[in-house]
């Protein structure tokens, strides 16, 4: 089987898997868009068919919440105590012994880098005047981590030692990380009361998978021969498993510490959105909707800084072996100690401290004169990526061209003109013999004439068919579908096309300028120097903060959400564009220059087919950033399920909230295995 | 031969078979071919299983030096792992000191290992995270020894293989050699009977493989283990063996002593294999001679039954009578003519 694209003209009569799907979509489009005058129900599904899941989960769900509501109820009361002795901890000590304490880890760790660093970071936070917010977001993390690492050590562990159920626990984990953060929070929110113990027990569990998933691959790449040498010595399973795999995997899992500790970071100031316990993530949130940008930039910046401090530090206990002498680390402790008894009667107040409010002022003072000069062209940049690309892709050229925006109105001759333009350069493409994208292009011209959230279900549910029978064959093909019609039947489908359309339209953005910069980045080492730098940074910035700058300069709306939304998501493709394009072997580049190949003819026969498999995993991982932004990017106006599941949650109604969020992830699932199974087909032609 | 009274090892018709429900499609083949083990494992073949090692039969004497050769890919390293459970094996027996371990339970195979067995890996299998002492101390941590005597007892061990000094260091510390060094030292630990070493010095530098199988000789001339080694290089098995089991295929193709296999090749396979010997140097002169005190000449040159044929030619270059064989106590166990020497060295170089 070959992909779309690749597959070399075959006999006469008969398709590749890509014509013959490419043909299927074309002509199931066709025909909806024939009968769409004449059969409504073709582009909207009609609510008669629509079966109630959403209510049945709802009262099920309710139902069973209900039951063990009072064993939860008990759980967050004991919870409490954990809690309330971090809190205490993190705010009963004295700052400067805190700073110490986390300078004297950095050296340990990493040597001076890490020591100033956290010196630094902790500085800024004191400076900030969001000290005591941010030790009481501290003192959650504190508690969820290690409830995550027990829970996903237990579940990485079960897998290992049953193989049995390792892949039923590995589709456990693809959901529970799949799922919108948001969609968590509606039933934990029932079971366990409004309160800082939701945000725990959320970011517990969110922070789980990826313990779990460092635990199994690390157990696995244990070399066969330290497992045989352990059962060779005589020990029992545990002691096999506990004194010598473990150990020998530590690598592997402190690298599933750090994810796990970014998770839960990132959890816990998401959680803020239900209703803030005098957290830094409620300050932003606060902050912003007072459209006080210089005092949430500000907070957004601490929650940064411990983004990054947390990152770096476990970070390099997963690459560092050496530590650094303990002696220094000793004397920078006594020394923040002694500092902090002599002097504590003339310590301030760390929340009385507003060093840096004339700084967030003048912030505000400056935005608001910045977008006061460069309001006319920021204002005119916006409408005009509105107007021309994203309104035109959601609703379609028919609907989207107003005498208003466009100064004319869309007529039928208009659509027929594009339809006939549209189909003449297809067949020029078959005739030219690249008969799939001469196809590709008439079935996209249909569907920018349509636009995105008017798609009929038919065509939609070909395209998805097609598509997976390409990808993965028939089974990929028949998975696409059901989850697909769940979709379709529970009622959910126009605002899921609506928020396929956002991310699709962000992905698409991120793909051309990711590779772009990918490839730039691949071309000067200059520019690698400086992407570098902001790839880690965006990559380490909680989700949250990347609503700040964008809702700044663009107000709420659908613009901001699709910046935010490219903000995140560009960063893998970026990344695995330059990857892949840099790691082609050097045997092959070597026997390309001996053939007489340029520079250019390197990159375009031989590096770029080899990277090809990279970069549609970079693409594949844009698409997940891209879903699990969509949901934050709710906060500051989407439509579609994602706002559904911020509603949800406002109202409590876990129906909603869980069905929009399983509809969310089956969309990203989709995309996961769809992109995955082009990927594997091409390492299979390859031979990798 | 040996009997089972001093074997230290029996196989008796192992095999093992990989693919789910093996030992049922096994059990069926060999009832479908009357036992036949080359007709079994065609029928296995054709039905997608693997049948890694067939119907193996030996036995290891007391304190014997057993040698397994074979290519990649041959079985030997399934072969060694059934003997050590730590595969199952399909079907057969494996007696260890008379003790049939095929089905044996998980408690008393652990308790056999912590007392009974020592393992070699060819890839070292050290544990990252522990120094060499704590490397070596392992086998002896897992049987709850405190903790100053198993120190104690990995002191002595790493002495033995010439580690003294570097009980401290980490494993990522040390040079491939050293590293052996270490993996052999932590399946002495226990002081087992039966060592099992599986392509121990494959992964080695030339120079030091040959002064670690020197050092090997030497270890096991005053412990006198019985010895289960496996070995691609043929090389290798002639010089340490005592007798050596050729394998091809998942077969067992000849098992003799190195003499035999150098001498006698039972098929093209092994000839292969000792093509690019210098036989003279593996063959000894007891291979050639006639037993017991036939017609000698005068001629007394000094042959003794242990000695190569390339130094017992070198001895006897101006004899051309039949001359005596004596064994170490001096005592004549044989004739040999002094031309036999010098046609069996020609025998394959045709």
């Amino acid at each position: 089987m070959s992909i779309a694209g690749i597959s070399a003209p075959i006999r006469r009569g008969e398709f590749s898997p890509g014509t013959t799907a490419a043909i299927a979509t074309l002509i199931a489009g066709a025909i909806c868009l024939a009968l769409e005058p004449l059969l409504p129900w073709l582009v909207q599904w009609p609510a008669a068919w629509t079966l109630p899941a959403t209510d049945w989960i709802g009262v099920s769900l309710t139902w069973f919440l209900e039951g063990v509501k009072p064993a939860a109820r008990a759980f967050s009361e004991g919870m409490r105590y954990p809690m309330d002795w971090a809190n205490l901890a993190l705010n009963g000590t004295p700052w400067p012994m805190l700073i110490g304490i986390v300078t004297a880890i950095g050296w340990v760790v990493g040597g001076l880098p890490m020591a100033a660093l956290g010196f630094f970071g902790l500085l800024f936070v004191l400076a900030s005047g969001y000290w005591l917010e941010s030790m009481n977001t501290l003192a959650l993390v504190a508690v969820s981590v290690p409830l995550a690492l027990i829970l996903g050590g237990a579940i990485g562990i079960l897998a290992n030692e049953f193989p049995r159920v390792k892949s039923t626990l590995q589709v456990i984990l693809d959901i529970m990380q799949t799922v919108p953060t948001f969609a968590y929070l509606t039933p934990i929110l029932l079971l366990f009361g409004f309160g800082p113990v939701v945000g725990l027990i959320a970011s517990a569990i969110y922070a789980a998978p990826p313990m779990a998933r460092n635990l199994i691959l690390g157990l696995e790449r244990v070399e066969p021969e330290i497992k045989e040498a352990a059962i060779m010595s005589g020990g029992t399973r545990i002691q096999q498993l506990f004194q010598v795999e473990i150990p020998s995997a530590a690598t592997q899992i402190m690298v599933g510490v750090n994810q796990s500790l970014m998770a839960a970071l990132s959890m816990v100031i998401i959680a803020a959105v239900i209703g803030g316990f005098n957290d830094i993530g409620w300050e932003v949130l606060l902050t912003m909707r007072k459209a006080q940008f210089g005092q949430a930039l500000l907070a957004g910046m601490v929650i940064v800084v411990f983004a990054i401090l947390i990152d770096r530090i476990s970070g390099k206990l997963a690459t560092e072996r050496k530590r650094h002498d303990s002696r220094v680390f000793l004397a920078i402790i006594a020394f923040s100690a002694i500092f902090a008894v002599a002097l504590r009667t003339y310590l301030p107040d760390p929340s009385e401290l507003t060093l840096l409010a004339p700084v967030a002022e003048s912030v505000d003072q400056g935005l608001t004169d910045f977008t006061r000069a460069n309001g006319a062209w920021l204002g005119a940049f916006k409408n005009n990526a509105v107007f021309f690309v994203l309104l035109p892709i959601r609703t379609g050229l028919d609907q989207a061209v107003l005498p208003f925006t466009w100064g004319f109105a869309w007529t039928a001759k208009m659509s027929a003109l594009l339809f006939i333009t549209g189909a003449v350069s297809g067949l020029i493409l078959a005739w030219q013999g690249r008969l799939i994208s001469g196809l590709s292009l008439v079935i996209a011209t249909g569907m920018i004439e349509t636009g995105i959230a008017d798609l009929p279900w038919p065509f939609v549910l070909t395209g998805a068919a097609a598509l997976g029978w390409v990808a993965g064959g028939r089974r990929l093909s028949l998975w696409c579908v059901g989850l697909l019609a769940t979709i379709l039947l529970s009622g959910l489908w126009e605002r899921a096309l609506l928020s396929l359309y956002l991310c699709g339209t962000a992905v698409i953005a991120c793909a051309m300028a990711g590779g772009l910069i990918g490839l730039a980045s691949f071309f000067s080492p200059l520019v690698w120097k400086i992407m570098r730098p902001i790839c880690d940074m965006l990559q380490t910035i909680p989700l949250f903060v990347f609503l700040i700058p964008v809702l700044m300069v663009f107000q709420i709306g659908e613009f901001s959400a699709f910046l935010a939304i490219c903000a995140y998501a560009i960063v893998p493709m970026i990344r695995y564009t330059r990857h892949g394009l840099v790691n082609t072997p050097e045997e092959m580049i070597e026997a390309a220059i001996s053939s007489g190949a340029n520079k250019w003819q390197i990159l375009r026969d031989v590096r770029a087919p080899y990277a090809a498999p990279t970069i549609l995993l970079g693409l594949n991982q844009t698409i997940l950033y891209a879903f699990a932004m969509l949901v934050i990017a709710a906060l500051i106006g989407t439509t579609g399920l994602g706002q559904s599941i911020y509603l949800a949650l406002a109202q409590a109604d876990v129906g909603m909230g869980i069905s929009a969020g399983a509809a969310m992830a089956i969309l990203a699932m989709i995309a996961d295995r769809l992109v995955q199974g082009f990927a594997e087909e091409r390492r299979r032609v390859l031979g990798l | 031969m040996l009997n089972d009274g001093n074997a230290a090892i029996t196989c008796r018709n192992l095999w093992q078979v990989f693919g789910s429900g093996s030992e049922k499609a096994l059990a069926d083949a060999l009832g479908e071919s009357g036992g036949n083990p080359e007709a079994a494992t065609l029928q296995l073949q054709k039905t997608g299983f693997i049948p890694a090692v067939q119907d193996a039969s030996f036995k290891v004497g007391d304190g014997e030096l057993f040698v397994i050769m074979g290519l990649s890919g041959s079985g030997k390293s399934t072969l060694v792992r059934c003997i050590s459970q730590l595969l199952p094996g399909t079907a057969g027996e494996i007696l260890i000191e008379g003790e049939n371990v095929m089905g044996a339970s998980q408690k008393r195979l652990t308790s056999m290992r912590r007392n009974k067995m020592g393992m070699v890996f060819q890839h070292f299998g050290l544990f990252p995270h522990m120094t060499v002492a704590e490397n070596v101390a392992y086998p002896l941590r897992v049987q709850g020894k405190s903790r100053k005597r198993r120190l104690e007892r990995a002191r002595e061990v790493v002495a033995l293989v010439g580690l003294e000094g570097r009980e401290d260091a980490f494993p990522r510390e040390l040079s491939g050699g050293q590293r052996q060094r270490v993996g052999i030292a932590r399946s002495l630990a226990v002081n087992p009977d039966i060592w099992f070493l599986d392509e121990p010095f494959s992964a080695l530098d030339p120079l030091i493989r040959r002064q670690l199988q020197d050092e090997f000789l030497n270890i096991q001339g005053t412990l006198r283990k019985s010895i289960v080694f496996i070995t691609h290089d043929i090389a290798e098995a002639l010089k340490l063996a005592d007798r050596i089991a050729i394998m091809r295929d998942g077969k067992i193709v000849q098992i003799g002593t190195p003499a035999e296999i150098v001498l006698r090749p039972v098929d093209n396979y092994v000839r292969e294999f000792s093509r690019d010997v210098a036989k003279g140097q593996h063959a000894k002169v007891a291979s050639v001679m006639k037993k017991g005190s036939g017609p000698c000449g005068p001629d007394n040159p000094g042959l003794t039954a242990s000695m190569t044929l390339d130094t017992a030619l070198a001895t006897c270059m101006k004899c051309y009578d039949p001359v005596p064989v004596h064994d170490s106590g001096g005592n004549v166990v044989g004739t040999v003519q002094p031309s036999d020497l010098a046609t069996t060295l020609q025998a394959d170089t045709k």
